[in-house]
Formats: structure tokens, C-alpha cells, sequence
């Protein structure tokens, strides 16, 4: 981002934290840290704000490309780390694409080489195919089809803090990044005290991990004899999602699909031919319904299942007791679009390309290096090469955060 | 959550000496600490030593319920017997050894008084009427579930593993047992937990040092064992391996995955400057931001405490466990298979 660039974004941030910003009410805000990133790039730490108005009066003197506070709450917010005085903690959870496979194999992401320069697009490469290096710089860009997988994974975690964790809609507090994903936060009293070791524990939880497939049923009952009893699957927790994912899963697949999971293919055969006795026994909850299927086959398919059902976010964001996150209806310094909350039902027809865009009433011209195709609300631009363009303020902020564009001469 | 009026018998009191109504029955009778010290009371203070001494040789302790009153009275005297002995191994191994005994105890209850005995903690339990199997006969909130588990390793144990609804885990009355004893040992340890004691009489000092004497006897064998001064990278684990040779070909390593190094490499005895140079080959690399960062999880800035790298369940959760050797599947933690590794 060149000297003009640069002036241009901080005008216009500027411009939103005095017209357009309304802070949210924060709970316990004077408990809180609250850290930024200055325009000059720095990272300033360890403020804190008896109220919004305080926090939107330094927002509008700083105007930082960044702003976050803490999921912590301390004595003493402006101490250092270990003068703070930890209180607790919210519950947060952080999808954000960038841990997670897409439909559009991240092809928008470009990566180059730190020692010979060679570049390429997709997902950055351990080596490079050229030289072997290892070290690479990299530029990634918020597709819809990112942003689409982030929000299944989002809607699976979703689930589960809904019906086994027990917390309500209300608790419940989902927002778009700004960026490539969603943040979820639970500020529930009782989640507050839960320490690292816990909250590793929520983690495994939600991505599976540990899960013992088939073990508690069978372990005691003789597998391999003639003594097959029912598998117990309550219909609720780990149990509903493999009992019903497993049925979807069998329903939507061939032969070809199963033996992808490394099913035999003869089983795969057998499963398949008889799709529907399958699925009628595993809905009353017994396996035993195909010659040649047996526990293994059942273990290999379910444990592909849970994965499937499992919901993969950051997983150190959760068990991190301190963590700074971005502040909701602040700006992301990569992309100019608002850290925004909806409501949890609501996020089916969320559109963070509609919902997060600011700087509505401007326009500007800059000269795009080199952009795809992309969607703000209604309109759709590029794709752009070697080109000058006037695009609305949001655009263009987009373009030049990405260092796709500069503004034009 | 459901109130229980069960009120707690003297019986009961003698069994569960932790319990709040316990305190409230001692403190009823009004006694001074100097008054454990008169002939009076010879029985109480022996008693009071005995339990420390069974935690210490058995790592349990026997309940005494023909006399009730010395079986109350000689808990909160322990528990200052054990504090004065500014032992942090006596202390824990009592604060066990009580909530063992009060597992055993506890398995034979009726709902009823589980029920009541979890009151005294606060737990959000309710008994399990016909929603899930009846084997399971109460129903705990995840948060208490998890505060009672951190220590619990058996993979029957992981959260992933329980059946859980609403917020509720399902639990047979055994494992409610279980973690009820967990509750009981962590409000033991947390008594036990005193900064400053205040001045204590004599004798009661004396019996301190003798049951430091005993452990040291009956205990000292398992001594601390060493660390060699010269790292041996033959016995890194997998996972330090791993990162300690992506660290040296200057790949990119995610946040824990340098603490994880960093701390291990820290807690082996390799000096900071060796360590702060095995970062050089990163791309971001920064001197002065690495050592303040090596420094730090040393323990030579800030709180002074040198970290230890995250156990091996940490590291599955952050994939940062790429593949287990043999002796992995022995161990809870990478630095336990740096030590193994060497003595073999």
C-alpha cells in the first residue's frame, strides 16, 4: 500500500468511527482490555475504558486499521499479564476458513517464494516446486465460497451449543469477522471460570476428538460371537449426530463413495444393494442387518461420519483464557467490512457481503492491479487487470486493504 | 436443581467431617486451638495424626465412626497438622487420601444424600427421571462435570464420550461418586492452601515434623530424577522432533507449536541463546522479539515461572501430536518421554 493509499484508508476509517460507528454496549467494558493496532502498524495494548463513549472518543483520535478487547476480564485490565488479575473469560469460538477445505480450493489465495520469487495461486505449498524453499509470502482473499463453508462449519457448532450444551438463542452471540469466518461467544456466568483444561475439553467436544466409536456398546458384549445386541444410540448428543449422520450418509452414496473410506469393496457392494434394510435397522438402532458388515465396517464408516459432523474451528482460540478478539461493529484492517452480529437463526440466509459493507455513500477511483470477480450486496464487479476504475468507497477499500489496488493518480 | 431437605446425621458428619454442617457443628462446641493441646483432647490430636499418617502410608483414610465427636473434631485438626507442615507432597496426598475413603463411602449412598452432599459444593445436578437409560441416575451440568474431571484420564471420562443434553451429562450414581470425591480432594487442597499460617501451638508443630520425618522416610525414595545437562535429540518425541526440524529449515510453525519447542527445549536445559538460535531460519525472525519471548517461558522476565510445554492431550487438540512412537503410547507428556527415552 503506497503513502497515498494509505492516507486514503485512514481518511475513510477516520470518517466511519466519527459518522458511522455506533458502539455496541459491551458487557463489564471496564474489565476488559482492549488492544489496537495503530495506523503507523504498531500494536498498542493493555487500555481499558470505563464506558463506550470513552472507547468511541479513542477510537476517533486513533482510528486504528484494527481494534480488539479481551474475552477476559481482569482486576486490573492495564496491568501486565501476570499483575491483571484474571476473572474469568467468555466462551468464544473462532471458524475461520483458513483451517478449513473449500469448494474453491482457495484458487484467489496467492503465495511467492521468499528466496527465487516463483508464485503461484491455491493453497501455499510446503516447498517450493522450484528452488525447494520453505519460506513464502502469502495474500488470501474472502470468498463467498469460503465464507460459505466457514458458515456450515459455524451452523454445526451451532448445533451443538444449542442442544447439548444447553445454552439458548440468547446466550448465544455470532458474528461475521470481518475477514474469512465467525466468531461465536458465549458471556454466560457459568462458562466464565472455566479454565484452559476445561475449555480443551469443549474443543474435543465439538471437533470429536477422542471419540470412541462402538466401544461402550460393544466392548462388553462379546464381539465376534454370536451375541450382536442392539447398538444403543440415544437420539440425542454424539449419538443423534452419527445415528443420523451415518443414515444420511448411507442414503446419499454408491459403491464408488463408500470405498473412497476405504470400505472393501464387497461390503461396499452388500451395503449399497441393500440401502434400505440398512438404514430401516439402524433407525431402531441395530447394525447386524448385512452379511460380511461387521463391527470394523461399522466403526470405519461412523468415524468418517463424526468427522463430517464434527465442527472445525481454531482450536486455539477457545482454549486461550486471554485471547484478544476483534471488537464487534469495528473495522478489519483487511477488508474495511464491520465485525457484525446476527442473530443465531438467523444464519442461513446471513449474507456477510451484504451485511458487514460500509462507506455506503462514496465512491473512488483506483488502479487495480489485479482482482477477481466479487459481490458486495447487489453488485458484482471484476474481474480486474492492469486497470483503472471509480467503484463505491467499500470496493475500493477492499481492493487496496488486500493490496490489490492503489489509489489512482 | 431440586432443594434436598435431607438433614445430615452425626453419623454422616463423622463420614463427610468436609461438609459445611461439619464446620458448623465444631464451631458450635466453641473450641480454641490451644484447647487440642490439654489432656482432654490427647485423643482428638492423635486421631488427627493418624489420618495424616494412613494418607501418607495407604493414601487412605480409615473412617472411625464408634466415636463420632473425635472422628469430627480430628479433621479440621489434621487439616492444620497438615498445613503446618508446609509440605506441598503431605498435602496433597492427604487431601487424596480423604476424598478416597469418601468415594468408597459415597458409592453405597442412597440418591437422597449424594443429592444433599452436592448441594454443599453447589452443583447443578438433578436426578435423571426417564429421559435417557435408567442406568444413569442423575444428570450434571457440563460445568461442573468439566471442573471435576481435569484430572480424571480414562477416555470414558472425555466430555466427547458422554452422553450430554441441554447441558446436562448423564451419570450413574458410581460416577457421580467419583467426581464428588474430585470436589472433595480440590476443597481439601484449597484449605490446605494457606499463604501465611497463623502461629500454632507446639505441639501441635511437633506432630508437623514428625509426619515430615516419616515421609521422608517412607517417601524419599522417589526422588526427583535429573535431567542430563547435554540435550540428546535421539530422545525427543515425535512432535518435538518435528517442529525442532522445522524450526531449523526455517518453516513456518504455528503459535503453540513455538511455545511447545520453546519450553521443552527450555525445561531439557538448553541455554536461551541456543534456543533463541535455533528461530534464525525464520522468515519473520526477530531478534530482540524472540529472546524477550524465550526469556519469558524460561522464567527469566515477567512472573518468573518457567512454563512447561502442554501435555500430550493439549497437543492432539492443537495438532500439534503428528504421530506416536512406541513409548508415546506410554506417556502423558513430552518432556516424560525425553526422560524414559534417556534412561533406557
Amino acid at each position: 500500500m503506497n503513502q497515498k493509499s494509505q492516507s486514503f484508508i485512514q481518511e475513510m476509517f477516520n470518517e466511519f468511527y466519527r459518522q458511522e460507528y455506533t458502539p455496541k454496549a459491551l458487557s463489564t467494558i471496564e474489565k476488559r482490555e482492549f488492544g489496537f493496532i495503530s495506523p503507523e502498524g504498531f500494536m498498542i495494548r493493555h487500555k481499558s475504558f470505563k464506558n463506550v463513549d470513552e472507547l468511541k472518543s479513542y477510537l476517533e483520535n486513533l482510528t486504528p486499521t484494527d481494534a480488539y478487547y479481551s474475552c477476559a476480564y481482569y482486576e486490573n485490565p492495564e496491568a501486565e499479564m501476570d499483575k491483571k488479575g484474571w476473572i474469568g473469560a467468555d466462551l468464544i469460538f473462532d471458524v475461520d476458513a483458513d483451517h478449513i477445505p473449500t469448494n474453491c480450493d482457495k484458487v484467489h489465495d496467492e503465495w511467492k517464494c521468499g528466496n527465487c520469487g516463483f508464485s503461484g495461486k491455491g493453497v501455499t505449498p510446503e516447498k517450493c516446486p522450484i528452488c525447494n524453499g520453505e519460506k513464502f509470502s502469502a495474500t488470501s482473499w474472502p470468498c463467498e465460497a469460503c465464507l460459505e463453508s466457514a458458515k456450515v462449519e459455524t451452523i454445526k457448532l451451532l448445533d451443538m451449543l444449542m442442544n447439548d450444551f444447553g445454552f439458548s438463542d440468547k446466550e448465544i452471540h455470532t458474528f461475521f469477522s470481518g475477514h474469512r469466518g465467525y466468531h461465536v461467544q458465549i458471556e454466560r456466568e457459568n462458562v466464565r471460570t472455566l479454565d484452559a483444561v476445561a475449555r480443551k475439553e469443549i474443543v474435543d467436544y465439538v471437533t470429536c476428538l477422542g471419540l470412541e466409536i462402538l466401544s461402550n456398546s460393544y466392548k462388553n458384549k462379546k464381539i465376534g460371537t454370536r451375541v450382536y445386541r442392539n447398538l444403543k444410540l440415544d437420539d440425542f448428543g454424539w449419538n443423534r449426530r452419527i445415528k443420523e449422520g451415518t443414515i444420511k450418509f448411507i442414503l446419499e452414496s454408491n459403491e464408488e463413495e463408500l470405498t473412497k473410506i476405504n470400505l472393501k469393496k464387497n461390503v461396499a457392494k452388500e451395503i449399497i444393494q441393500n440401502k434400505e434394510t440398512v438404514i430401516k435397522n439402524l433407525k431402531i438402532g441395530t447394525l447386524r442387518s448385512v452379511r460380511g458388515v461387521g463391527v470394523e465396517t461399522w466403526r470405519k464408516l461412523m468415524e468418517h461420519v463424526a468427522i463430517m459432523q464434527s465442527a472445525k474451528i481454531d482450536t486455539v482460540v477457545t482454549t486461550d483464557i486471554h485471547r484478544l478478539i476483534r471488537m464487534p461493529e469495528t473495522l478489519h484492517g483487511k477488508t474495511g467490512f464491520r465485525k457484525v452480529e446476527f442473530p443465531p437463526s438467523k444464519i442461513d440466509s446471513f449474507d456477510p457481503f451484504k451485511e458487514a459493507i460500509s462507506f455506503k455513500r462514496k465512491t473512488a477511483t483506483v488502479f487495480v492491479s489485479s482482482a477477481p470477480r466479487f459481490r458486495l450486496d447487489e453488485e458484482v464487479f471484476g474481474p480486474y487487470k492492469n486497470q483503472r476504475v471509480t467503484l463505491p468507497a467499500a470496493a475500493a477499500i477492499l481492493l487496496i486493504c488486500k493490496g490489490k489496488a492503489e489509489v489512482a493518480e | 436443581m431440586q432443594k434436598s431437605t435431607l438433614k445430615f446425621t452425626k453419623n454422616d458428619l463423622a463420614k463427610y467431617p468436609f461438609l459445611k454442617e461439619a464446620a458448623e457443628y465444631v464451631k458450635s462446641l466453641d473450641l480454641k486451638v490451644e484447647d487440642l493441646t490439654s489432656t482432654d483432647y490427647a485423643r482428638i490430636l492423635e486421631r488427627a495424626e493418624e489420618r495424616i499418617e494412613e494418607a501418607i502410608l495407604y493414601t487412605i483414610v480409615s473412617r472411625k465412626l464408634q466415636n463420632e465427636e473425635i472422628e469430627i473434631l480430628s479433621f479440621p485438626t489434621a487439616i492444620m497438622i497438615a498445613a503446618a507442615t508446609k509440605n506441598a507432597f503431605i498435602k496433597r496426598r492427604y487431601a487424596l487420601a480423604e476424598a478416597k475413603q469418601t468415594y468408597n463411602d459415597l458409592k453405597l449412598e442412597p440418591k437422597e444424600k449424594i443429592l444433599a452432599i452436592t448441594q454443599n459444593f453447589q452443583w447443578n445436578i438433578a436426578p435423571n427421571i426417564g429421559e435417557s437409560e435408567a442406568a444413569y441416575e442423575f444428570k450434571l451440568h457440563f460445568t461442573d462435570y468439566l471442573k471435576n474431571t481435569a484430572n480424571l484420564r480414562e477416555k470414558k471420562w472425555k466430555l466427547v464420550n458422554r452422553l450430554m443434553t441441554n447441558g446436562n451429562v448423564y451419570l450413574t450414581r458410581n460416577e457421580t461418586a467419583r467426581l464428588l470425591s474430585e470436589e472433595v480432594k480440590r476443597h481439601i487442597e484449597k484449605r490446605l492452601d494457606i499463604k501465611e499460617l497463623p502461629r500454632l501451638p507446639e505441639k501441635i508443630m511437633e506432630k508437623a515434623e514428625k509426619l515430615n520425618g516419616l515421609t521422608l522416610e517412607k517417601i524419599g525414595k522417589a526422588e526427583i530424577e535429573g535431567i542430563p545437562k547435554t540435550i540428546i535429540k535421539e530422545a525427543f518425541p515425535p512432535c518435538i522432533k518435528a517442529l525442532y526440524d522445522s524450526a531449523a529449515s526455517g518453516r513456518h510453525l504455528s503459535h503453540i507449536g513455538r511455545f511447545t519447542l520453546t519450553s521443552f527445549l527450555v525445561n531439557i536445559g538448553m541455554p536461551t541463546e541456543n534456543i533463541i538460535e535455533q528461530f534464525k531460519g525464520f522468515s519473520d525472525f526477530n531478534e530482540r522479539l524472540t529472546r524477550y519471548q524465550v526469556e519469558h517461558i524460561a522464567g527469566e522476565r515477567g512472573s518468573r515461572t518457567r512454563y512447561k510445554p502442554p501435555n500430550c492431550q493439549t497437543l492432539k487438540t492443537h495438532g500439534v501430536c503428528i504421530s506416536q512412537n512406541d513409548l508415546c503410547k506410554t506417556i502423558r507428556h513430552p518432556l516424560e518421554h525425553y526422560r524414559k527415552s534417556i534412561r533406557r
